[in-house]
Order: structure tokens, then C-alpha cells, then sequence
């Protein structure tokens, strides 16, 4: 059939008969953490992944790394690369903002599915919080927005989502509740999670007597920001095997990308966003051959509590206009039936694009999520955002091989 | 000589040169929009090239603008990107214009806190310095 057009189908052919899957995982503590740069953290979660996996560094072939907000670099692989003393045969920067962890790990497999490389090292690590600061993230609209018909209008990175977030609770006919449930549960879950910045009480009354940002969002709408670095290790489960690593692979099961808008002046509707995120999903989905329905723990993307509803809503997890509710139920903590991001995500867990939700996911199929642990799940759904909501990728694991 | 003003201290546009003519037209107190000579269509933000998904038409004009709209959705800001804005609260809105494209801009000359989604709103002109005009908007009384 040497002329067919190369589709989903055979995406999970490749990805049954290679197995490919992530075999280490590393994090650092998260938080403020003077004095370390941002090639610190990176080689720091580095050095606790390949030890994870139990390999030797010089057994990776393959580096894939994403970008630094604190130290720009022309190269940003190949500079670790020669930093941690790496010689891979396959070399790759993503910079897709928070959809890049997640396209890591379909980077990776794409490498190897084409004979690129066996085992790739999947990391990132940045002083965000010590280098840059809070106040220099709400800033960080620069680089996301139009420089020259959006932010000489005052927009805010908050703003951004908070523009999207009130538009979502006019048209769901929402409350402000809605949004800041998510940040409590996320409260919730990252008390149990050791390495969490964030782990304060915080209830649904202490986000409404806090004043706004930019409405209708609080500060507890917003990502925390950190320093800190994770890191993964993909590769086949016969080079797992060859390289004698005990443990099994949490293995690749599907991957789609979708995007919407690159400027908020773009996004004609609600309807684009939902679309990019479904095409994400549904590519993934179809890849997996599993629905929707089937997915045991869900990390998305939370960089604001916005952002979650409508992921949750795209990807159809929940029918169009119902998250805000499922959220203010409770439906989206570890013990309830759409348990989400049990590491506490980005809103108090750490910052580190969705690094940790892959390294969480991870845990959480290999059943080592202590506190947090999900009743035996099979599947994880991992969807992250980059830009305002405008650029998805999702990826779904599970802890037995595609068959 | 004339009277010396207060430097303008918020951001201004990155200007990229093949939006000149919009500049030029708010400079002008008019609010241009790019129109594809091959669709026939207009749209915003000004480019070098069609955006729209039939076209690679890189011929334009500038047709002027309803400048009315409403708004499609808005923020009020309590905290701004730079020091410039301390202490200030502000609303930034996409207003959708009657001509059928959305606009990032300020909602002005009103209290911040009553724009809602929906308010029919009009262009105001607001000279920032000599070379730049943006096109703000308040609400239609």
C-alpha cells in the first residue's frame, strides 16, 4: 500500500509495534530557589530522570528540550546538550509554549519511530520566579500578544484569559464560582504533593473577598510562578529491556495538535477555541482507538482557571457549558469521578509549562502517587495550551502497551 | 514653540511598515481597514498578506470603517503592564464592528465597572504623541 497517504492508523501501528513509552522521570523542588540558573534545574531533573530509568547518560541519543524564559538562547538543545555532556543523534528546541511537554513526548516518539534516536531525554528547567518574577509575568503578554494592535491597550496576561473567561461566563450563563472552584481544588491536591509551592488553605470565599486582577479573574485564577525543572525519558520497550531497566514503560497510546488563534483580535469565537482543542483531542483519541469517556485521570492545562473549563469542554470531556458546575461540585478532585491534575497543576503545584502533568500522569499509571493516587487508572489524558488558549497538543498514556 | 506635554509613558505600537496607512488614517482622526482586492473583504489586524484561507493576495485599499460596534467581550484591569498604569483602572474590550471584524482596544469616557458584554460602542480618536493615534471606544449614548 506504498501509496497511501500516511494517517492516524498508521501512527498506532508504528506506535503498537514500537511500544514507545517514558521509562524515568525526574523533579526537582520547586519554588523560590535563589541562586540557580535556569542550565541548573534543567541538568538537575536531568541527572533524577536517568537515574529514575537507571540508565547511564551516556546510553540517551536524543534531546528534546523547550526554551528559557530567563535566558535566551539561539539554540536551546544544543546548548544543553553540550552542557550536560550529551552527544545525541537527534536535537530538537520545541517552543509551543505550554503545549510544548506535552509535544515532547510525541517528538519523541516521532524520532524514534523514524530511526532518529532510541532513548530521548525530554527536559526542561527554568528560574522563572527568581529570574523574571511575578510581576515580570504579567508582563509577559509582550511576547504573546500583537505588539502592535493588542498591547499598546494594556493588556495583561491575566487580562488575556480574563477577556476569553468573560466571555465564556456570559455565554454559559456562569459565576465567577466556577472558575475559582478549580483553583480550590487544585489547592487540594497540591497539599498532598511534597514538592508543591503552594499548599494554604484556600477556600471558595477566600478568592471572592480577594480583590480582582482583571476581572472577573483573581490572583488564585493565575498560574504560580517558580523555579524549578522535571524531566522524562522516552524510548522502546525492547531498548528498555536491552538497557535492563526493571520498571515497565507508561506507554504512548495517542497524539493530535490543534490550534486556534495566535492573537485574541483572531479568535472570531468561543466555537474556534472548542474546535482546536477537539481536533487535538479527537487525533489523540483516534490514534488510541478510545473515546472521551474512557480516560481514568485528566491533566489540563491550567496556566488560569479558565483555561481548564474550556479544555474540559472541548475535549468533551464534559458537555459544552457544564464544567464551571462539574468544578463547583467538586467532580474534578482525585476522588471524584473526572479526577484532574492530582499534583495540584500550575495554579499551586509549580510552573514549568505542563511538565509536571506528564511526570504526574506518569505516577499516577505506575500507581506511585502516594496520597494522591487515583484508583488503579489505566489511561491519562495530558492536554497542554500555549499562547492564550490558542496553540493544543494532547497525548494519551496508559500503563499496559496499544493493542 | 509649542507647550510642552507629558511624555507618553504606556507602550506604543511595534510598528511593522506595511501597516503604515492605518497610522496614517487614526493620525487622521479616520479608522482604515484593509480590504482584500480579491476577496473583497475586509479585515483586522493589518498584514502583508489576505488572512483569508482562499487567498494570497497581497493587494489592498483601505476602506474607512463604521466605527461602531459592540463589544464582544472586555476586562477591566485593576493592574496594568507597566508602572505607567499605576493606580489606574481601565477596561481593555475586543469590540466587534459593525463591518464584521473584532478590534482590541480601550472602552473610554465611561466608568470602567458598567461595560457589559453586548454595549453598542463608538470610535474616539485619542492623539497619544506626534506619531501616534489609537482608536479608542465609548459607549453610544
Amino acid at each position: 500500500m506504498g501509496t497511501q497517504i500516511p494517517n492516524v492508523d498508521d501512527t498506532r501501528e508504528l506506535l503498537k509495534k514500537n511500544q514507545i513509552g517514558i521509562v524515568g522521570i525526574g523533579e526537582t523542588e520547586q519554588g523560590k530557589i535563589p541562586g540557580k540558573s535556569s542550565f541548573d534545574f534543567l541538568s538537575h531533573a536531568s541527572k533524577l530522570a536517568i537515574e529514575d530509568a537507571g540508565i547511564l547518560k551516556s546510553d540517551v541519543d536524543g534531546i528534546i528540550t523547550a526554551f528559557s524564559l530567563v535566558e535566551e538562547t539561539f539554540m536551546h538543545c544544543t546548548t544543553f546538550a553540550d552542557y550536560i555532556g550529551i552527544n545525541p543523534k537527534y536535537f530538537e528546541s520545541i517552543a509551543i509554549g505550554g503545549a510544548t511537554a506535552v509535544w515532547m513526548t510525541a517528538a519523541a516518539a516521532m524520532a524514534i519511530n523514524s530511526g532518529q534516536a532510541e532513548v530521548v531525554l525530554c527536559a526542561r528547567g527554568d528560574n522563572t520566579l527568581s529570574g523574571i518574577s511575578s510581576a515580570g509575568m504579567i508582563a509577559l503578554i509582550r511576547e504573546m500578544c500583537h505588539g502592535e494592535f493588542e498591547y499598546p491597550f494594556g493588556l495583561t496576561t491575566p487580562g488575556g484569559y480574563a477577556l476569553l473567561a468573560q466571555r465564556y461566563l456570559y455565554e454559559t450563563k456562569g459565576k465567577r464560582e466556577h472558575l475559582h472552584s478549580v483553583a480550590v481544588t487544585m489547592r487540594q491536591h497540591a497539599k498532598l504533593k511534597e514538592n508543591a509551592m503552594n499548599k494554604d488553605d484556600l477556600s471558595l470565599d477566600d478568592i471572592l473577598n480577594t480583590r480582582l486582577l482583571a476581572s472577573p479573574l483573581t490572583k488564585y485564577d493565575c498560574s504560580i510562578v517558580t523555579d524549578g525543572g522535571a524531566a522524562f525519558i522516552v524510548t522502546t520497550k525492547a531498548k528498555a529491556k536491552e538497557l535492563g531497566i526493571k520498571r515497565d514503560p507508561v506507554y504512548l497510546h495517542g497524539m493530535g495538535q490543534g490550534f486556534s488563534h495566535q492573537y485574541l483580535t483572531s479568535c472570531a469565537d468561543l466555537n474556534q477555541i472548542y474546535g482546536a482543542i477537539e481536533t487535538s483531542g479527537e487525533k489523540a483519541f483516534k490514534t488510541a482507538g478510545m473515546t472521551n469517556q474512557n480516560v481514568d485521570v485528566t491533566f489540563l492545562y491550567d496556566c488560569f482557571t479558565i483555561t481548564t473549563l474550556l479544555e474540559l469542554e472541548g475535549l468533551g470531556i464534559v458537555p459544552r457549558g457544564h464544567a464551571g458546575a462539574a468544578a463547583l461540585e467538586g467532580r474534578l478532585h482525585k476522588d471524584a469521578d473526572i479526577p484532574l491534575n492530582t499534583h495540584g497543576g500550575l495554579l499551586s503545584q509549580a510552573h514549568l509549562g505542563a511538565m509536571h502533568h506528564v511526570v504526574e500522569a506518569v505516577l499516577q499509571l505506575r500507581g506511585e502517587a502516594g496520597e494522591r493516587q487515583v484508583k488503579s487508572p489505566s489511561t491519562a489524558l495530558v492536554h497542554g495550551n500555549g499562547g492564550i488558549v490558542s496553540a493544543h497538543s494532547t497525548i494519551l498514556l496508559g500503563n499496559e502497551p496499544l493493542s | 514653540m509649542s507647550e510642552e506635554k507629558i511624555e507618553y509613558q504606556k507602550p506604543l505600537p511595534d510598528f511593522r511598515p506595511e501597516t503604515k496607512p492605518f497610522w496614517d488614517g487614526t493620525k487622521q482622526h479616520k479608522l482604515l481597514l484593509p480590504k482584500c482586492k480579491e476577496t473583497g473583504k475586509v479585515f483586522f489586524y493589518p498584514r502583508a498578506i489576505s488572512p483569508f484561507p482562499e487567498s494570497v493576495n497581497r493587494d489592498f485599499e483601505w476602506v474607512e470603517s463604521t466605527g461602531k460596534g459592540k463589544v464582544w467581550t472586555y476586562s477591566v484591569h485593576y493592574m496594568g503592564p507597566t508602572r505607567a498604569y499605576k493606580g489606574e483602572v481601565y477596561v481593555v474590550a475586543l469590540i466587534e464592528l459593525h463591518d464584521g471584524v473584532k478590534m482590541m482596544s480601550n472602552i473610554v469616557e465611561c466608568d470602567p465597572e458598567s461595560v457589559t458584554i453586548g454595549m453598542e460602542v463608538e470610535v474616539v480618536f485619542e492623539d497619544a504623541t506626534e506619531e501616534v493615534t489609537f482608536a479608542k471606544f465609548k459607549p453610544v449614548k
